[in-house]
């Protein structure tokens, strides 16, 4: 028998180089503008199924994919494979081992991701490569680099995204807190009217714990809105060869002080140390049940979900915290370079990118449209308006006036590695040590 | 009969044996009782001692099915994963047998140059991380072909099996003496009705609890799975971790968990009757 499964595997290898010169041939191709549409629809038939590696925490987009995204590419003769996983970095070292190992076919078509992980995928070379703008859907999106609006579009955490991912939602860092047990005019707008609030209610807030990208971004508005220029995220959308350590290190002090002389105030801070939550599911938890008043976490509609799904408490609202730097982003698709299934999955990224689904995945998970609204006809933004889930306690403009852009991801791994030394670690070297440091370890 | 004998141990216990049967129960049971409760809660939230908004009182609201509607239904895959594990474990609970049976009755009976060192070499797998083995398997499968196979991912939970399956068949093989065996053919038996008739039902006290054990490590190994798997296999395990990695439960996951339990909890009771019946029972005759 395991003979048997030798020469198949054999077999299968010859077969596989056979069909990894066709999908080489077939990348250049579409990238060179070479291919049209329907020749790619035609091949992504032949290929006739689409591996997507997604993070499989939440039932309601389980849901989704099974229920509407499923049936949409059946439709299109593709047969859609959602692989559910426990955190993305697990996909993307799927995808760097199976390139590492020589395969030039891998398993992965594509992986839902922003940020670091695809930072790394693109400075391993392992991107499909610039896709996006060539999908019909396209369209959708704002690509003139003139308009400052396509900025979610063109960069990612500050990288460039050359077109090798395409915007699949759009999300806001949003707090909310709980109205049972914090009045309205008690809710805290800025960093100092926070301290002020756990002065007088120790123990009542955590954040999520870096290097958790949600933890990451908490400690990223708290350096934008003390960032001692008073320039807030302006300086922070460099890289980090653009920024050398020291200016580095003197900008992010003030914020990196702040968060250290908050940790007696936070949760269980009395009991010796402050208590980070892993993740948001663990923060809500805390928020559910009243064990902190606050809740900052990415999800412009997470308190309209949260309340359909049972996970927020019932009197939650959202508001504005702060002011001025509520970090906005996105969140992508990217195809690897060693997609079994090219062709599949760029009709899997064009469907995706269409307003039929980001109407229906705007209604049925909460998660926020990655198209650009103004880009769309009228019945496309009245779809799209329509299946909002709703905002609780705070409405767009207000969010829109408050917004700032992700940090660079270069400097992202150097905050998030000076938060680690400095707050959980407690060093006592100077913030500027530390800070160069950091970079020393990036340059490696 | 039963009564009877309940009286008679019941008789036996002191107080101070009952409160300590108690406290194991309580152990035991004790962790099941919060999951059942969350698995049909909908809002349940500290210091409440039961959920506020129960799962049956949303069920007609919600958009997307909730708590046990979500389990049942396909969209969880809780099936596929059930039915892969269960065979994952039952071809790796075969493989390991047929290899550890053979090799135990060497390590027990006979003595080499080398032995104890050979002993030592089997554990090893038991050291290595499971990451360093994940990653370095995947890199051979890809070129093998077997990456993303259940031949593959049976190869791969072969890997921490054996080492456990071998120490307990040995010790199971130390414990049966020659004297038995040589009874039987001194009383004319061949070496097929030895082997059938006397050495297996003597063994199979050991053999089905090393077979249980191998079953249940098989059915619980995540990260080999995922990454040999490379994540397209969905077995129990990785459900259920893409489910919890948040660290709280919900009540999906809540009775996603309870599902989890049931494999080895079938098994450990039909392995409880199957010792008892099979071994004793024709095994020795009476």
């Amino acid at each position: 028998m395991k003979i048997t499964a030798i020469y198949t595997s054999l077999l299968a290898l010859v077969a596989a180089g056979a069909v990894n010169a066709d999908t080489a041939q077939f990348r250049e191709a579409f990238l060179a503008g070479e291919v049209d549409w329907a020749a790619v629809e035609a091949r992504a038939k032949d290929e006739g199924s689409v591996n997507l590696y997604y993070w499989g925490g939440s039932d309601l987009l389980n849901v989704w994919m099974d229920r509407v995204v499923a049936p949409a590419l059946e439709g299109q003769g593709v047969e859609l494979n959602p692989v559910r996983i426990t955190s993305t970095k697990d996909a993307v070292d799927l995808v760097l081992a199976e390139q590492n190992a020589g395969a030039s076919e891998g398993s992965v078509d594509m992986i839902w991701l922003n940020g670091e992980n695809f930072a790394t995928l693109k400075r391993q070379d392992a991107l499909f490569g610039s896709f996006a703008p060539l999908l019909p859907n396209a369209a959708n999106l704002e690509w003139n680099p003139e308009d400052e609006r396509s900025v979610l579009n063109l960069r990612d955490f500050g990288v460039e995204t050359g077109g090798a991912e395409v915007p699949w939602s759009g999300e806001q860092y949003v707090c909310a807190y709980n109205s049972d047990r914090v009045a309205a005019e008690n809710v805290p707008s800025t960093f100092e009217a926070l301290r002020s609030y756990l002065e007088e209610n120790p123990g009542k807030f955590t954040y999520i714990k870096p290097p958790h990208y949600i933890g990451n971004t908490f400690v990223q508005e708290a350096i934008y809105a003390l960032n001692p220029d008073g320039t807030g995220a302006e300086p922070f959308q460099q890289s980090s060869d653009q920024i050398p350590a020291a200016e580095l290190a003197r900008l992010i002090t003030p914020g990196m002080e702040y968060l250290r002389d908050l940790e007696p105030l936070l949760l269980d801070a009395a009991g010796g140390s402050p208590r980070y939550p892993e993740d948001n599911a663990a923060l809500d938890g805390l928020f559910l049940n009243g064990e902190v008043d606050f809740s900052c976490t990415f999800g412009l509609y997470s308190v309209a979900t949260g309340l359909a799904t049972g996970s927020y408490p019932e009197a939650a609202q959202q508001f504005v915290f702060p002011e001025g730097h509520m970090i906005k982003n996105k969140n992508y698709l990217a195809i690897p370079v060693n997609a079994p299934h090219p062709a599949a999955s760029l009709v899997l990224a064009n469907w995706m990118t269409s307003v039929e689904a980001q109407a229906s995945k705007l209604q049925q998970t909460g998660m926020p449209s990655g198209i650009d609204i103004w880009k769309l006809d009228e019945a496309g933004a009245k779809a799209i308006a329509e299946a909002s889930p709703g905002l609780v306690g705070v409405d767009q403009a207000t969010l829109d006036a408050n917004a700032a852009p992700d940090t660079n991801a270069t400097l992202v791994d150097v905050i998030e590695a000076t938060w680690l030394e400095y707050i959980e670690r407690d060093s006592s070297d100077p913030i500027e040590t530390i800070v160069t440091r950091a970079y020393e370890n990036l340059t490696k | 009969m039963a009564k009877k004998f309940n009286i008679a141990l019941s008789s036996r216990l002191s107080p101070f044996q009952k409160f300590y049967l108690l406290v194991i129960a309580g152990f035991i049971l004790g962790p099941f009782i919060p999951l059942v409760i969350q698995s049909f809660a909908f809002r349940w939230a500290w210091p409440d001692l039961l959920p506020g908004t129960w799962w049956l009182e949303q069920r007609e609201k919600a958009m997307a099915p909730l708590a046990w509607d979500y389990v049942l239904s396909p969209y969880s895959r809780v099936w596929e994963a059930t039915v892969n594990t269960v065979f994952i474990g039952t071809i790796v609970t075969a493989i390991c047998l047929a290899i550890c049976l053979p090799a135990a009755r060497v390590l027990a009976r006979e003595k080499f140059r080398g032995k104890s060192a050979f002993e030592f070499f089997l554990s090893l797998p038991l050291i290595v991380p499971e990451a360093a083995i994940g990653i370095a398997l995947l890199m051979m499968f890809i070129r093998l072909g077997l990456a993303g196979s259940y031949v593959g991912i049976i190869l791969a939970h072969l890997i921490p099996t054996i080492p456990y399956m071998v120490r307990m068949l040995t010790a199971v093989y130390q414990g049966l003496g020659r004297d038995f065996e040589e009874q039987a053919m001194i009383l004319g038996a061949n070496r097929w009705q030895v082997l059938r008739l006397v050495t297996l039902p003597m063994l199979l006290p050991g053999v089905v609890a090393g077979a249980l054990f191998t079953f249940l490590v098989s059915t619980n190994i995540f990260l080999l799975t995922f990454f040999l798997g490379q994540g397209q296999i969905v077995t129990l395990p990785t459900l259920l971790f893409s489910k919890i990695a948040g660290g709280t439960l919900d009540a999906s996951a809540a009775g996603i968990t309870l599902i989890v339990t049931l494999p080895g909890i079938i098994l450990l009771i039909i392995s409880e009757r199957f010792i008892k019946e099979e071994a004793f029972g024709k095994g020795f005759g009476n």
